[in-house]
């Protein structure tokens, strides 16, 4: 049971409808406002329902002032590594270095190959995220003099023009839960981003997939701090407890910090679409959990 | 009166390697009036569409054409980027596809123009660019424009503009022949491409105004970077736009420009004779839908009717709405629908072959003052935006009980909904409303100013203009008791007979929806109060009239009930068959015949409406609704037009009038059961004086003579 000790970080887990057409956009000016650290956004490019995520990121991000983004996460399969790249990193020119990266290895592979993505097996993709990282942080790296090269299996670049260097070191955060993927994590990830919801085995299974990424960062020569613990969470506020995140806001306190304390998770992205829940979040919980953990790290180190 | 519209769009290109640099320039250049700003697409440093999405949210009117290498994409990832590029910049994208040698600008145009085409469920291609069944949409703000630079041929046979140089005049005046040329051959009107001509400087402004008269360019890009120099842009804009604008102009009035590009041919092919698109107004053309354009299949019907309209204009100004009235005058052989929001259950906005004219983009919502409640509101705004604009202060305005209705057709017909009996009808809480008469004039109406046309404007607005904003005060509403119930019916009479009863006793705090279908009755029943133990003594009576197969209460937001219902796009076929009535009570005899019309099997949809309460507060000859002494209005829908009339003909005798909303029948005889003798007089005096043409005749036409309507 580890607390990695990283300053926290509170969210917000935005659906980008296309109808209405500035409501995911208005959830993140809201959540600027409102002083939340964070907006993400889904990616699933063959939704027809949805905003394109590295469109509405960029139209977003210029509509706040000081909030980070990110989609959660970045359906690689279907956006070109170098590409992307160059995305994030202009875009994290034109915020000031508001701008993740969250990443995934693509999971609904029969859309995917819809829209002109190849499919893969689940080894081959989290190849080919592998070397997507690598040519990410080749095009962001500009102190290394010469074209980037890249031979990998499934995203190549020959001798490409590195650049632009991003404003600040966007940090690549990986969605996954299988041991190789922890693994892969570990190695070369700046952080994890699963969801609560998708744990079979329940919170508990956070301890037992940071101890495969904290073995995996040791041996990489990485320290386990240097891979964050995000967790993306549902929720309800009631006046009464219905269970984990339903209920009080003292509850909700109770609960992150421990999250916090006892997981090391120290960024919570809340699923919201509604204004009314976001604010709660922001205003009753955020402070509150980090005043909480402030007062235990003190008393602890 | 305003600048004469010229055809030629000046813009900038930005070559920064600064991408901040770039956005001051493109902000700049919306400050200088210019018409677009040109991100070229680069096969390293900066990402052009991520700096083109970014300065569409620093930037408000600019048209923004993106470059595209279609080999750096994924292409089915960029038509949904590019659909949600110009819904967020509010229609305001192009697309310029630049030379590549692995994917053919062509090919990359064809699935880009289908993955923005709704009309299919799935798009399949299979070439250098693949696509296994794709989901095509969402539809685009506007129809997205595709350039190309390049080869001028591919362009000539198939883009909608070619973008070239001004290096080398002798070269350019070659393409620009060229491009005509391979237009031509392939059947083409050279007038549907643009022809746009970036310059880094220029010495000869007459050698580019010849461009114009001689060569049919249509837009000048100046390209900018950091070296450029210091006050380039504004000599740009002071010095040659004025020469650039006017031998725009000039080349109109010789013919040699059209004022807005041509449509393709496919699309022009499924005109409608007898209505006069090229002669439209730059400014409507620029927004207006006809048949085969990629909007027109999301909006040609309307709630329940399906229409197929010759064209739609979708003004986005007052001026635009008295422009597309001025429009309609010239088209008084055909139909002539007025739309909100389109969910009318009469379908009047709509029609097969006509114009329609489509307020939907005045919809702004604006508190005008906070103490009286004063609130203006655009006719093409939905009722669950009014709501949710006004849940925050703790109001609320009734409309009816769906929240895509749009405000202008409700608001000038009279509006019974969940919030009706304590706060009377929508109408009700309308202080004046500002409007564009026939001959289009433009003119406010509210108990000082014009009174009697705002007497009429309050259920027969249809009649005498477009209202082109409401000022309303509305009402303070906490959070509201919403109960839906669902009882089994065995005997519909009776069921009929006590609902009637229960609902006179009832406060008028409460207002109950009844929906009739078989053994099932629906209540929807709002309570206008947050206190539960008041809630459930209201709804008490109701929920014992028969026994309960189902139950919901809750307390929620005003706005959480209007959004209920998600939007969703009008794509209705056919026509509407509904009919409306209203009672003063139930009586055994109205009961009886109900239940025996319910068991004929010729009606879906039978609803009753309570009203009364401070609907009857109000004196028949106020409004031009008048029917005050109503205690429910009834609607019901089928599929067989005779089939529904012979057993509502039955009904007939216990009404003491109608609703216009709700009645799809346009024979005149029921323009004299929505209007009593003494409020039609007083109607048909008014549009003598207004409207005495008959302009506007598709909507309960107060002047016989000139209601063609539309076909039935």
């Amino acid at each position: 049971m580890t607390d990695y000790g990283h300053d926290l970080m509170f969210g917000t887990f935005v659906t980008p409808i296309a109808q209405p057409v500035q409501h995911a956009v208005q959830q993140a000016v809201l959540a600027d406002r409102l002083g939340l650290d964070l907006v993400t956004f889904q990616d699933h490019p063959y939704v027809s329902r949805f905003h394109d995520t590295w469109t509405l990121i960029p139209y977003a991000a210029a509509r706040t002032e000081r909030v980070r983004l990110t989609a959660n996460v970045t359906n690689l399969p279907l956006r070109f590594p170098a590409q992307l790249a160059r995305s994030v990193a202009t875009l994290d020119r034109l915020t000031g270095g508001r701008i993740e990266l969250g990443l995934g290895a693509g999971g609904f592979w029969d859309a995917i190959e819809a829209m002109g993505g190849r499919r893969l097996r689940p080894g081959e993709a989290l190849t080919a995220l592998e070397e997507g990282v690598q040519i990410i942080r080749g095009v962001w790296d500009t102190s290394t003099p010469g074209g980037l090269t890249v031979d990998g299996k499934f995203h190549a670049v020959r001798g490409a023009k590195r650049g632009p260097a991003p404003a600040h070191r966007p940090s690549i955060w990986i969605g996954g839960y299988k041991p190789r993927m922890l693994r892969t994590i570990g190695t070369i990830a700046d952080g994890w981003l699963p969801s609560a919801q998708n744990l079979r085995g329940g919170i508990e299974d956070l301890a037992r997939g940071s101890e495969i990424i904290d073995e995996a960062a040791e041996s990489a020569g990485r320290r386990p701090q240097d891979v964050r613990r995000l967790l993306n969470l549902t929720g309800d506020f009631d006046d009464t407890s219905r269970g984990f995140l339903q209920g009080p806001p003292d509850q909700w306190v109770e609960e992150l910090t421990d999250l916090a304390l006892t997981y090391g998770t120290s960024v919570f992205i809340l699923f919201s679409d509604d204004p009314g829940m976001t604010e709660m979040f922001a205003k009753e919980v955020a402070p509150a959990v980090r005043d909480e953990v402030r007062k235990a790290r003190g008393t602890t180190s | 009166m305003s600048r004469q519209h010229s055809p030629i769009k000046l813009g900038v290109e930005l070559a920064h390697d600064d991408v901040a640099a770039a956005v001051d320039c493109a902000v700049e250049a919306e400050r200088l009036g210019l018409d677009l700003v040109v991100v070229p697409s680069t096969s390293s440093g900066p990402d052009g569409w991520s700096l083109v999405s970014w300065i569409a949210g620093r930037t408000d009117r600019i048209g923004l054409v993106a470059g595209i290498d279609p080999a750096q994409r994924n292409l089915g990832v960029l038509g949904r980027a590019s659909t949600s590029l110009d819904r967020l910049s509010g229609g305001r994208l192009t697309l310029e596809l630049h030379p590549s040698p692995e994917i053919s600008p062509a090919e990359a145009l064809t699935v880009l123009r289908r993955m923005w085409d709704t009309s299919t469920r799935r798009v399949r291609h299979d070439g250098a660019i693949k696509l296994a069944g794709a989901e095509p949409g969402p539809l685009p703000a506007h129809d997205i424009r595709i350039w190309m630079s390049g080869d001028v041929e591919l362009a000539g046979s198939t883009a909608d503009g070619w973008h070239g140089r001004l290096d080398d005049p002798d070269q350019l005046a070659q393409n620009l022949q060229l491009l005509r040329k391979s237009a031509e051959k392939a059947d083409r009107d050279p007038h549907e491409l643009e022809r746009v001509i970036t310059l880094t400087t220029w010495d000869d402004v007459d050698a580019m105004t010849t461009l114009v008269t001689e060569h049919g360019v249509t837009a000048f890009i100046l390209r900018i970077d950091e070296n450029s120099p210091e006050g380039l842009l504004e000599r740009f804009v002071q010095e040659i736009a004025p020469r650039l604008r006017e031998a725009g102009r000039q080349a109109v009035a010789d013919g040699a420009l059209t004022p807005s590009p041509v449509r393709r041919a496919e699309i022009r092919a499924r005109r409608v004779s007898g209505i006069d698109y090229d002669g439209l107004p730059a400014h409507l053309a620029a927004n207006a839908v006809e048949p085969g354009d990629a909007l027109y299949n999301s909006i040609r019907s309307n709630y329940l009717r399906g229409g197929s309209p010759g064209l739609i204009l979708r003004p986005q100004s007052v001026s635009d709405v008295v422009d597309a009235v001025a429009f309609a005058r010239r088209h008084r052989h055909i139909p002539l629908g007025i739309r909100s929001g389109g969910h009318g259950v009469s379908g009047r906005s709509t029609n097969d072959g006509g114009l329609v004219i489509d307020v939907g983009a005045l919809n702004d919502i604006e508190v005008l003052d906070r103490d009286r409640r004063l609130v203006r509101i655009g006719p093409g705004a939905r009722w669950r935006d009014v709501a949710t604009a006004l849940q925050p202060y703790g109001w609320a305005l009734g409309s009816g009980d769906h929240g895509g209705v749009g405000v202008g057709g409700l608001a000038t017909a009279g509006g019974i909904g969940y919030l009706s009996r304590k706060h009377g009808l929508t109408i009700d809480h309308l202080q004046s409303v500002d409007m564009v008469l026939a001959d289009g004039t433009t003119v406010r109406a509210g108990r000082s100013e014009n009174p009697e046309l705002f007497w009429a404007v309050r259920g027969a607005g249809a009649n005498f203009g477009i209202v082109t904003s409401f000022e309303f005060v509305v009402d303070e509403v906490s959070d509201v008791g919403w109960a839906q119930l669902a009882f089994h019916v065995s005997d519909p009479e009776e069921f009929l007979l006590k609902f009637g009863e229960t609902v006179a006793a009832t406060p008028r705090d409460t207002t109950p929806f009844l929906i009739m279908n078989g053994s099932t009755a629906h209540v929807m029943a709002m309570v206008a109060s947050d206190d539960p133990d008041e809630i459930l003594a209201q709804l008490r009576p109701i929920a014992q009239i028969a026994p309960l197969v189902q139950q919901q209460v809750v307390i929620a937001p005003y706005a959480a009930v209007m959004n209920m219902f998600p939007e969703s796009p009008h794509q209705a076929f056919g026509e509407p068959v509904s009919r409306s009535g209203l009672v003063t009570s139930i009586t055994p005899g109205f009961a009886a015949v109900s239940a025996r019309l319910l068991d004929s099997g010729a009606v879906h949809w039978f609803q009753l409406r309570s009203m009364g309460g401070a609907i009857a507060d109000v004196e028949p000859d106020a409004t031009a609704f008048a029917h005050r002494d109503a205690a429910f209005q009834i609607t019901a829908m089928g599929s067989n037009a005779q089939r529904v009339d012979r057993e509502w003909d039955r009904l007939r005798p216990y009404f003491s009038g109608i609703y216009t909303s709700f009645e799809a029948d346009n024979s005149p005889q029921r323009l004299t059961e929505a209007f009593p003798p003494p409020t039609l007089a007083r109607l048909r005096k008014l549009k003598e004086q207004l409207d005495p043409t008959g302009l506007f005749r598709d909507n309960f036409p107060l002047t016989d003579s000139h209601s063609v309507g539309s076909p039935a």
